[in-house]
């Protein structure tokens, strides 16, 4: 009886600790799916000007400049969700004089090297600039997705956001370090 | 494969066999897991699950890699390098100095259970190693009496390190007197990023056992504070024949911390720690009684920060610094009366207040210049065999401070300032710089700077008796006339990012110094000994690091020094030691670190030294202390988002080994440590 239950224990055993390496395996490479989802959040928290958009059907377009690091994991987010009534597509972009048509720009580590020349493009374009290169939002993007103690943090140059003729909800504000203009 | 494991063999046997099955299944599964599922089904649901969390919630999660924060250091023109919390916390280091060991521009040598001697670029000295300037979130812990830093008194709650900087190379011109060599700035957390509670503990053979806890909440809306505690318990380190050294150690620490971003524009800090330590010593060395050394203390720090507009800010910080210090000495006879042993207590008060204010001028010009007074009241109860005569002294340091940066190019910038002091030993010292910074692309960038800085007297080089004046005679004593120390020094430094997976950055120095500390002795009666400005001479060496992404989950980082001094005696003067007791230095150090995320949350992190002989010297007889090879290993791995458990080896390539001190009955050599570890977030 007593060695039968010493069975039952370490079996019991066994079993919590393959959930517990099974799921443990799994929080690895989530980085990228939760910026993904930041990007939607943007959208979500971001005015645009109506002359942002060609007509009154054309989707908000989240853009990708750069190597990309996403996978499919941005389609994936966009799928099924909407802002103000428009479709949200997933653009990709290996230039910067090809980004047209887009409201929200993801700027990927491969463009580190060419940041500064990048963002004189993007003045007054009505474009949200979101990228997680180092100082991203000293060299004049809009949000910088950085990494602190192993959480995401954002950081706001509210002087881009006006010159890209925007606005952001104060929610997203309250939850960045903000560069005051 | 068979559900129902078949008993039989031991018991033992069976739990290996059921482990193994476990272990088989688990992998398998995994494997099963990655390979052949939909990774888009995994994604989406992983995705939809983030989609219904709130942009709080979502930056909450852990996204831990493991390679290196980008950081605003990349852009400075100084041989600098920044440990950040995450490496502290992967190093598996339990001490500030073992920390600083991952600085490969620091030469970092363990003396006994308590004692370190810690430099940059040379002069480290067994126990006087007095050209780095430290600082703990603004407040210096240098030590105006015996001048250096006195390592088993300054300590933190390791998990609330939010990064130690370390520059080598002069840093008078920001920083003021005493930062010689090199200056560290040891930066804690904002309260803000200390939330929730945290609780560790563990054990080994030399950390016997340690507990820390601390706990963050909010004030009110925006106001955010932390309270920490923590002791340990180490034991004792070994003489050459592997007899204890008796100087085992305690040391309990607590404090808080208040961050208020309440007003806007307007971030306050208030903070506090107190401490308290018994380290036993052997004064004299191997066969000598062992007696209780004590250190204690406290400080209350404010500062404020005021943003005008953007690149117009000022800060002003206030602090006050209380420290006591005990110190057994031994007896002597020395041909007169008998001198017995005794105990050296020193009780130090220091008020400090800090001003400064950075503002962009035009489009140019980046200004930053500052105030300051710093008041010690400094109370000296000597031992017999050592006192400092005054025993009460009240000094003032007034500095003022003005530094301009220049745009000159799009893409160069000259920096030029400098430091003025008044101290009441010496009077007014300049220590200006002038640095050329060239961002050749955005990720090259080469620097060079000229500068000079000084070390001011101590109360070590002024006010020291041995022994005390009751016996009628000395031995040695300080010098009322001794001048402070001078650096004039030349650097050249490169660094540079290639692509995302490499990173390296190289500095040159070549360093001139004047008046260096001598033991002089008297015309003709030769005693007393007393300290003179004797020494002159050069230094020139490089440090080399580099950074290699191997893969996403695997980071290597090696580190290269090379040092080489040539210290003479002025001609026409003496020095008792032959120019030989400032330069007990390694001429080469070779680090290599490899930082690994393994499955299954584990963390796999090892670090290799490879530290050149060193020769040093008491009085005129020369030593040398072997160079050696040691490596330090952490295991970690965590268990749940909240629980995490690691295993650490430390200096495990020898039973012991010795890393600084002069051959013979004091020298102590270093054990290898193995300690176990569980903390707790919550």
């Amino acid at each position: 009886m007593k060695q039968g239950l010493t069975i039952c224990l370490s079996k019991w055993l066994c079993i919590f600790l393959l959930m517990l390496l099974a799921a443990d395996a799994r929080a690895q490479t989530k980085e990228y799916e939760i910026k993904a989802v930041f990007l939607l959040n943007f959208a979500q928290f971001t005015a645009w000007p109506t002359n942002a958009f060609a007509d009154d059907k054309s989707p908000l377009v989240i853009g990708v400049l750069g190597d990309d690091p996403f996978g499919n994991v941005l389609e994936l987010t966009v799928k099924n969700e909407s802002w103000m009534g428009r479709k949200i597509v997933v653009k990709r972009f290996s230039r910067a004089n090809e980004v047209k048509n887009c409201q929200v720009l993801f700027i990927t580590q491969s463009e580190a090297g060419r940041l500064s020349r990048i963002i004189s493009q993007f003045k007054d374009r009505q474009i949200l600039t979101v990228s997680d290169i180092a100082d991203a939002a000293d060299k004049g993007v809009c949000i910088q997705i950085y990494t602190r103690n192993n959480k995401l943090r954002l950081k706001i140059n509210l002087n881009a956001v006006k010159n890209e003729n925007l606005t952001l909800s104060s929610k997203l504000l309250r939850v960045a370090d903000v560069m005051s203009p | 494969m068979p559900i129902d494991l078949p008993i039989h063999g031991s018991r033992f046997l069976f739990k290996l066999r059921a482990i193994l099955f476990g272990l088989l299944v688990a992998v398998a599964l995994n494997t099963h897991a990655d390979d052949n599922a939909d990774p888009n089904v995994k994604t989406n649901l992983e995705v939809s699950a983030y989609k219904k969390m709130s942009l709080e919630q979502l930056m909450d999660l852990d996204v831990t890699s493991v390679s290196r924060e980008p950081e605003a250091y990349g852009k400075a023109p100084a041989a600098i390098q920044v440990i950040t919390g995450d490496e502290i916390h992967r190093s598996g280091a339990s001490s500030i100095p073992e920390a600083l060991r991952l600085a490969d521009n620091l030469n970092v040598a363990q003396l006994s259970s308590s004692q370190w001697d810690i430099s940059a670029r040379g002069f480290n000295t067994s126990g006087f190693s007095d050209k780095l300037l430290v600082l703990m979130d603004g407040r210096s812990v240098y030590s105006p009496l015996l001048a250096g830093v006195i390592w088993n008194m300054q300590d933190y709650l390791l998990e609330d390190i939010d990064r130690i900087e370390v520059i080598s190379g002069p840093g008078g011109t920001l920083w003021g007197a005493n930062a010689v060599n090199g200056v560290i700035n040891i930066t804690t957390k904002s309260a803000k990023d200390t939330q929730g509670l945290y609780v560790e503990g563990g054990g080994g053979n030399w950390l016997e056992d340690f507990a820390a806890a601390r706990y963050g909440g909010t004030l009110a809306s925006n106001v955010y504070y932390r309270v920490y505690g923590k002791y340990f318990d180490r034991g004792a380190e070994v003489y050459a024949d592997g007899s204890s050294a008796h100087d085992s150690w305690n040391r309990g620490q607590g404090g808080f911390r208040i961050d208020s971003e309440a007003i806007l524009d307007n971030p306050l800090t208030l903070q506090g720690d107190f401490f308290i330590g018994n380290n036993d010593t052997v004064p004299g060395g191997e066969g000598n009684p062992p007696a209780d050394g004590t250190s204690a203390g406290g400080n209350l720090l404010g500062r404020w920060t005021h943003t005008f507009a953007e690149d117009n800010q000022m800060q002003l910080q206030a602090y006050y610094d209380r420290s006591h210090l005990e110190a057994p000495f031994q007896g002597a006879n020395l041909g007169g009366p008998a001198i017995p042993p005794g105990t050296l207590r020193d009780d130090l008060d220091t008020a400090d207040v800090d001003f400064q204010h950075r503002f962009l001028l035009g489009e140019r010009n980046n200004f930053v210049w500052g105030l300051g007074y710093r008041f010690t009241h400094d109370d000296v109860r000597g031992a017999p065999l050592v006192t400092f005569s005054p025993a009460v002294q009240n000094h003032s340091l007034f500095s003022g401070f003005i530094q301009d940066e220049i745009k000159v190019l799009e893409n160069v910038y000259v920096t030029i300032g400098s430091k003025v002091e008044h101290n009441d030993y010496t009077g007014v010292e300049y220590e200006p710089s002038g640095r050329l910074q060239w961002n050749v692309t955005d990720s090259q960038m080469i620097w060079g700077a000229v500068s000079r800085s000084v070390r001011m007297p101590s109360r070590y080089d002024r006010d020291l008796f041995e022994p005390s004046p009751a016996y009628g005679m000395f031995l040695g004593t300080s010098n009322s006339t001794f001048k402070s120390e001078t650096v004039i020094a030349y650097e050249l430094g490169y660094r540079g990012r290639f692509g995302e997976k490499f990173s390296a950055s190289i500095s040159g120095f070549y360093n001139d110094y004047d008046y260096l500390r001598s033991l002089s002795s008297t015309p003709t009666t030769i005693l007393p000994l007393y300290w003179g400005n004797n020494l002159e001479g050069e230094t020139y060496g490089f440090e080399i690091s580099a950074d290699y992404q191997v893969m996403k989950w695997w980071r290597l980082h090696t580190g290269y020094d090379f040092l080489k001094e040539h210290i003479h005696v002025r001609s026409g003067q003496t020095d008792l030691d032959n120019a030989l007791n400032e330069t007990a230095d390694p001429q080469q150090q070779i680090f290599l670190r490899s930082s690994m995320d393994l499955p299954w949350r584990i963390a796999l992190d090892a670090n290799a030294r490879w530290i050149d002989r060193l020769r040093n010297n008491n009085g005129g007889a020369a030593g040398t202390v072997p160079g050696y090879f040691e490596l330090d290993m952490r295991l970690g791995w965590r268990a749940t988002k909240n629980l995490e458990f690691s295993i650490v080896g430390q200096n495990l390539l020898h039973d012991q080994h010795p890393e600084a001190g002069f051959p013979g009955s004091t020298q102590e050599q270093i054990v290898r440590s193995v300690f176990g570890m569980a903390s707790l977030r919550w």
